[in-house]
C-alpha cells in the first residue's frame, strides 16, 4: 500500500550527512534522513487524525512500564 | 543549569546518568525504582519527575545536576531556565523489544502490534523533536546508543564538550557495559 522511493544522495550534501552521522548524532544516513523528512512533513501537513491515537498508545505504553502517572 | 537525560524509556537513558555519575556530575536520584533484571545497575530515576506535567516548577530542584526526564515528559518542562538536554537515540526495533520484556516482569504484557507502536512512537518522537527545535531555552545532544557502546571514550568526550564540565571522560566510558547490550536488531 505504502511502497518505496529511492533518493540518490551523493557530492557535498552526502558527505555533510555522513559527518552528522559519525559526530554521533544519529545511528545511519538512513535514520538522519528519514528524521529530517519526518519533521518537514509534520510542520507542512496539518496533524491527521491518527494523531490522537497515536498519543494514546504511546501513553498507555508509557503507563504500562511505569514511567508517567 | 539543569542537565536532562531524555529519549524513549529503554534507549540507554539510565547508562548516561550512570555515566554522568562516575564523571563527577551530581544526579537527581532516589531509590523508588530498585535495581532489577531489567537495569541490573539501577534506574537513576527521580520520581517527581512524573509529576512535572501538573507541577513543572519541581524542575527547580534539578538545577546544577542532571536528572532523567523521559521524551513524553520533557514537553512539560517550563519555559524561563536554560537547560542541556542530551536525547537518547537507540533504533525502535529494539527498543519496543525491551520494553516488551519489562512489560511482561512488570505483568502487563502489551497486545499492541508492533507495527502499530512504531508507528505511534515516531509521532511521538516527530513531535518532542519540533517543540525542541522551537525551545532556545533548550540545548540538545542527540546520542545514538550504539555508537555510544561502540566508541565510548569518543562520545563521553562529546558529552564533556557539551555540557563544558569537568567531567572524568574515562570513568564515564569505564561504566559501558557491552553484557548489558541485550535485545539487539539488525538495523
Amino acid at each position: 500500500m505504502f511502497g518505496s522511493y529511492k533518493v540518490k544522495l551523493e557530492g557535498e550534501l552526502l558527505e555533510k550527512i555522513q559527518k552528522c552521522v559519525e559526530a554521533g548524532s544519529y545511528e545511519s544516513v538512513d535514520q538522519f534522513v528519514i528524521r529530517v523528512l519526518e519533521r518537514e512533513l509534520d510542520k507542512v501537513l496539518p496533524p491527521d487524525q491518527g494523531n490522537a491515537a497515536s498519543k494514546e498508545l504511546v501513553k498507555k505504553r508509557l503507563q504500562g512500564l511505569g514511567y508517567i502517572e | 543549569m539543569i542537565t536532562i537525560v531524555s529519549g524513549l524509556p529503554r534507549s540507554g537513558t539510565s547508562l548516561l546518568m550512570q555515566m554522568l555519575a562516575a564523571g563527577g556530575m551530581t544526579i537527581l536520584t532516589d531509590s523508588e525504582r530498585k535495581p532489577d533484571v531489567d537495569n541490573p545497575r539501577g534506574y537513576c530515576e527521580w520520581e517527581p519527575a512524573k509529576l512535572l506535567p501538573r507541577q513543572p516548577e519541581l524542575i527547580d530542584q534539578a538545577e546544577g545536576k542532571a536528572v532523567k526526564v523521559i521524551s513524553q515528559l520533557l514537553l512539560s518542562v517550563p519555559k524561563g531556565r536554560d537547560y542541556k538536554v542530551i536525547f537518547m537515540e537507540r533504533p525502535l526495533p529494539e527498543i519496543l523489544a525491551s520494553q516488551d520484556e519489562m512489560l511482561r516482569r512488570r505483568g502487563k504484557p502489551d497486545s499492541v502490534s508492533h507495527e502499530s507502536l512504531t508507528s505511534a512512537f515516531k509521532d511521538h518522537l516527530t513531535e518532542v523533536s519540533t517543540t525542541l527545535e522551537n525551545r532556545p531555552d533548550i540545548s540538545v545532544l542527540r546520542m545514538g546508543y550504539r555508537r555510544l557502546l561502540n566508541d565510548p571514550i569518543r562520545h563521553s568526550q562529546s558529552i564533556k564538550d557539551f555540557l563544558a564540565l569537568d567531567l572524568n571522560v574515562e570513568a564515564m566510558a569505564r561504566q559501558v557495559d557491552l553484557s548489558l547490550y541485550r535485545n539487539r536488531s539488525s538495523s
